[in-house]
Order: C-alpha cells, then sequence, then structure tokens
C-alpha cells in the first residue's frame, strides 16, 4: 500500500475519520486504534510476517521493563545484550544469510575447496531494518538511562509498528513514545502543514523521481552500448531519482503523522546543498545516520579517543561500511559505505570535519562561487557513489565505470523523446528552485508566513504539475526493499 | 575538589576546544544549548577533560550523561 495509491487515499481517510471523530477524546482509544490500523496495513503488505512483529514487540516491551528493573548492573546489561542479540540476529538472519553462505562457498571455491552449502529460501519481512532499529533504540536507551520503560504496552506497540513510518522510516526514537502518551488535539495549521508536506512529497515522488526511473532503468539495464555521456547522465539523474523518491516518501510519511497529530523526526535538509560529504550526511536520511551515531559511531569513537584522529577515521569508516551493509546483503553496498567513509580522511585531517558547513550566498541569492563549487564537487562525489549503490553487483559496477572512461564522455547523450526529457528537466529544476528557496524550512513547501492568495495559487499550480509533469505508473518507492 | 572549581574548570575547557568564549556552563546546561556541541566535538571535550584532571571515564558514564550536572558529578566522585 504505497503513499501514492488510491487504496491508501481510502485506508487514511477511514482512519483519519475514525481517529479524530468518534475517538476524538480519547487517547486510549486512539492509541489501540492506530495500533490495529498499522497491523492491518503492515498485514496489507505482508500478512504472514504480521506474527514476527507482533511477537517481536511484545519481547522487547517485557526485555524493556526487565532492564529498567533488574537487580544488578550485570544483570542489566545481559538483559540489554540479549536485546542486541535478537534484533541483530533477526537482522542478519533475514537480510543476510544466504548473502553468508555464498560468500563463504565463493571463498572455499577460490581456494579450491569444495563445498556443500545451500541457500535457504528465507523471505524478508517488510520493513524489518526499521523496526528492528526502533527496538534496539528503546533497550539500548533504557541501558544507558536515558529512557524510562513504558507501562503502556498498546503506546510502545504504536511507536514500533505506526503505519506511516513502518516501512521506510523515518527511525523515530522512544522519546516518540511521549506523544503517544499525551493527549492529542486536532490543530487545523500542523494538519494543513502536513497536507502540504504530502503535496511536496507527492510531486517529488511522481514527477521527478518515477520519471528519472524510466531512463536510469533502460540504461542500466543495457550498459555495454551506451555512450560514457549517456552513461554520467544516468548517473546524475539516479542521483536526482533516489533523492526524490527517498525525501518524498518521508515528506509523505511526516505528513501524514502531522495530520494524525504527531511530530515525526526530519529525515532530510535539503542534501543537494551539501557543501561536504559530512555536511551532505548531516542532511541525507538523518535518521539512519543519527541512529548509527549514537549507537556505533559514538561507542566506538569512546573507544578510540585515545587514538586521535586515527581512532576518529576507523571508527567512521566502520560505521559507514555498516551504513552500506544496512542497506543490503551484496558486496556493492559494503564498498558505498567504505566509499563514503574514506571520504571523510581528508575533511578530518584538515579540521574541516569539526566545523559546521555554512553556505554564504551573493546579492543575487544564490551560493558564492567558492561554496557552489564546494556543491558541485559534493554532488559529483555522492554521484560516483551511487553509482556504486545502483550497481546490481561488482562485475556490472566496473562495465559502468569503464564505459564512462572508454565509450566517448564528449558525446551527445541518448536522449528519449523531448516531451519526456522535457518532463524531467522541467521537474528537476522546479524541485532544485524550491528547495533552494525553502532551504532554512522545515520543507519544501511550508508556507506558514506566504499570503493566503499565494499560498493558493501555488497549491494549484503544483497540483497542476504533478498532474501534468507526473508518472502515475504506481511504482514502489526504492526503500520498501531495504 | 570543589564543585564549583570543576565547573568552573569544565567551562573553562569548553570554551577553549569549542573556540568559544561566550561559553557559560550551568548543571542543566546540554548538547542542545550549544551549537558547537555535537557527537564530534563531544569526544574532544572528553578527551581534554580526562587530560586535565588526569581520570578516565567508562564508556557507560559518557553514554549516560544527559547534561552537564552529570558530567560533574562524574568527575567529582571520582
Amino acid at each position: 500500500m504505497v503513499f501514492n495509491s488510491l487504496i491508501f487515499l481510502a485506508f487514511f481517510m477511514v482512519v483519519f475519520l475514525i481517529y479524530w471523530f468518534p475517538l476524538k477524546n480519547t487517547t486510549k482509544g486512539q492509541n489501540i486504534f492506530l495500533l490495529l490500523a498499522s497491523y492491518f496495513f503492515y498485514g496489507y503488505a505482508d500478512w504472514k510476517m504480521l506474527p514476527l512483529l507482533v511477537g517481536a514487540t511484545v519481547i522487547f516491551y517485557f526485555l524493556g521493563k526487565g532492564i529498567a528493573t533488574a537487580k544488578s548492573e550485570k544483570q542489566s546489561y545481559w538483559l540489554t545484550f540479549l536485546g542486541v542479540v535478537l534484533g541483530v540476529g533477526a537482522l542478519l538472519y533475514f537480510k543476510y544469510f544466504n548473502f553468508f553462505i555464498e560468500s563463504f562457498a565463493s571463498l572455499f571455491e577460490a581456494c579450491g575447496l569444495h563445498t556443500n552449502l545451500h541457500t535457504f529460501n528465507i523471505i524478508m519481512p517488510l520493513g524489518i531494518s526499521f523496526f528492528t532499529f526502533r527496538m534496539l533504540s528503546y533497550v539500548i536507551d533504557i541501558y544507558r538511562g536515558k529512557f524510562e520503560p513504558t507501562n503502556d504496552i498498546i503506546a510502545f506497540g504504536t511507536y514500533i509498528a505506526f503505519f506511516p513510518c513502518l516501512l521506510s522510516g523515518p527511525i523515530d526514537r522512544p522519546t516518540f513514545i511521549n506523544q503517544l502518551k499525551a493527549a492529542r488535539t486536532f490543530e487545523y495549521e500542523k494538519a494543513v502543514d502536513g497536507c502540504r508536506q504530502i503535496l511536496w512529497g507527492l510531486f517529488k515522488k511522481v514527477a521527478v523521481a518515477d520519471n528519472c526511473a524510466t531512463y536510469v532503468d533502460i540504461v542500466w539495464g543495457d550498459i555495454g552500448s551506451q555512450s560514457g555521456s549517456t552513461l554520467v547522465l544516468a548517473a546524475v539523474l539516479y542521483l536526482f531519482q533516489i533523492y526524490a523518491d527517498f525525501s518524498g516518501y518521508s515528506d509523505m510519511a511526516i505528513g501524514v503523522g502531522k495530520l494524525l497529530g504527531f511530530r515525526i523526526a526530519d529525515n532530510f535538509k535539503f542534501p543537494l546543498f551539501a557543501l561536504n560529504i559530512a555536511d551532505y550526511w548531516r542532511r541525507w536520511h538523518i535518521t539512519l545516520t543519527q541512529w548509527l551515531t549514537d549507537y556505533v559511531f559514538m561507542p566506538l569513537n569512546i573507544k578510540f579517543r585515545d587514538w586521535g584522529n586515527w581512532g576518529m577515521i576507523l571508527s567512521i569508516v566502520i560505521t559507514f561500511v555498516l551504513i552500506g551493509m544496512w542497506h543490503g546483503s551484496n558486496w556493492t553496498f559494503a564498498l558505498f559505505g567504505l566509499y563514503h567513509g574514506l571520504l571523510y580522511i581528508p575533511l578530518i585531517l584538515s579540521g574541516a570535519f569539526f566545523k559546521k558547513a555554512k553556505l554564504k550566498t551573493n546579492k543575487l541569492g544564490l551560493p558564492v562561487a567558492k561554496d557552489f563549487g564546494r556543491i558541485v564537487l559534493t554532488f559529483s562525489l555522492v554521484t560516483i557513489g551511487l553509482i556504486i549503490f545502483r550497481a546490481p553487483s561488482l562485475t556490472e559496477m566496473c562495465a559502468y565505470v569503464c564505459g564512462i572512461v572508454n565509450h566517448g564522455i564528449i558525446t551527445v547523450p541518448w536522449l528519449p523523446s523531448v516531451i519526456e526529457i522535457g518532463r524531467i528537466a522541467l521537474a528537476i529544476v522546479i524541485t532544485i528552485t524550491v528547495e533552494w528557496l525553502q532551504r532554512n524550512k522545515q520543507h519544501g513547501l511550508e508556507l506558514g508566513n506566504v499570503h493566503i492568495a499565494t499560498r493558493y495559487v501555488l497549491y494549484w499550480v503544483l497540483i497542476v504539475l504533478t498532474i501534468a509533469l507526473g508518472n502515475f505508473g504506481a511504482n514502489q518507492f526504492i526503500y520498501f526493499q531495504f | 575538589m570543589e564543585r564549583n572549581q570543576i565547573l568552573a574548570e569544565v567551562q573553562e575547557i569548553f570554551r577553549d576546544v569549542l573556540d568559544k568564549e561566550e561559553i557559560e556552563l550551568q548543571d542543566a546546561t546540554t548538547a542542545d544549548d550549544i551549537e558547537e556541541w555535537d557527537s564530534l566535538t563531544h569526544i574532544q571535550l572528553i578527551v581534554a577533560i580526562e587530560k586535565h584532571f588526569k581520570i578516565k571515564f567508562t564508556s557507560k558514564e559518557i553514554l549516560s550523561w544527559q547534561n552537564v550536572g552529570q558530567m560533574l558529578d562524574c568527575i567529582a566522585a571520582k
């Protein structure tokens, strides 16, 4: 049930009406209803895995209580350890088990040893990478003394399975439970802002991501016969595709959350204007990066703190390889993470890493030349990284890179019909312009202080553009597979 | 050492590491109150504090602090 589908619209309208009318005055009733709606949403996508989600929720609820009421520090530590083993174990089993078997078999065969290792038919539960991270942060935060375990299993279950964030994040922290426990009142302004954010997310998804996807998929489907310039264009368009797809999804999830009276964590802060790689990762998939910063990078960095910059580099590289591997069981993802980790080395050694990058603009409101150069450089480095990310295998990644070098980069790239390329170009120009103008706001269509007439003109223009430029093939979101 | 003395010395370390003279620490101060204080500069602050007071924190201690007051209590207890 993707957000940009009629079935989701029908589902959400029913949820919204029941939630704000008959259940308006009962927080408990609203939470029970949200939990049931979330389980229905999950079951609609993958009913066979629903018992796993419910079972894991119950286990982590009681683990949290056990950690807080443990009789000794040691007992509390081992209960937390059990939680981490269960969460990480589930991820390893469902996402990486076959990958490890295949990798070991290849390694043994490379050494001349014949093996009888077989892979298994393991179906990965949807959203597992997201809901296990919520469960893990719950038990770890309780162990660290940062969060009190809740006595409200309904609120806990809703935090884990909250349908707008269940399949692709954002990955909210346990403090979200406090929002679930508080009474909710319908705030008109918040709800309208949620609608605006959904509209902007929808535009990015159907007008930018799904149009770019058509071109990118054709090029990736036949790398060998493409010119170097076509491969470069497809690589650039893939950056726009994945950004518009995932940030569009996140905008819609946050917007749906606002309509239900919640404040879901931001996941993107206009990463197209990042000034360096560190700045980029502070703006891209923020809830995942922040999660790994708190639970992986920080403990490692504390462990290695006496090694100075090299301790930090080691911690960053390990964290980024894990960020890469989180996306799936493929060496390309590990290499993608390693590539980004290594890009931090010059920033750490030069000290630029420790200074927050601040963008300067000229009289025209555009970035000054130096910062524009830094934006272009960061954009190019990210584009290269996404070739590794998009490649189905290391072999195809090499073929793609070799194709750029060997197949004529100074040529006219293959272009589809004028209408199609015009649609892609216009959608991208609109996205860049809007996000540049709104870069200090929470999202691209935050228009709280704009005059009402202007606001309505902008809504209608954007709705018309979404319909005119959009590709309504009901394509899945890229991050559903992770 | 007096707690106020510890606070004064820790404040000096914060000003020095974060390169910001205006920093005024209180028990309730958190990373949200000081823009320059993030997960990266946090480690630099820890290393500088450990060096200055000739102490060593455990990982759990460092990860459990929620404000400056808790950090000062930990230093005072060493």
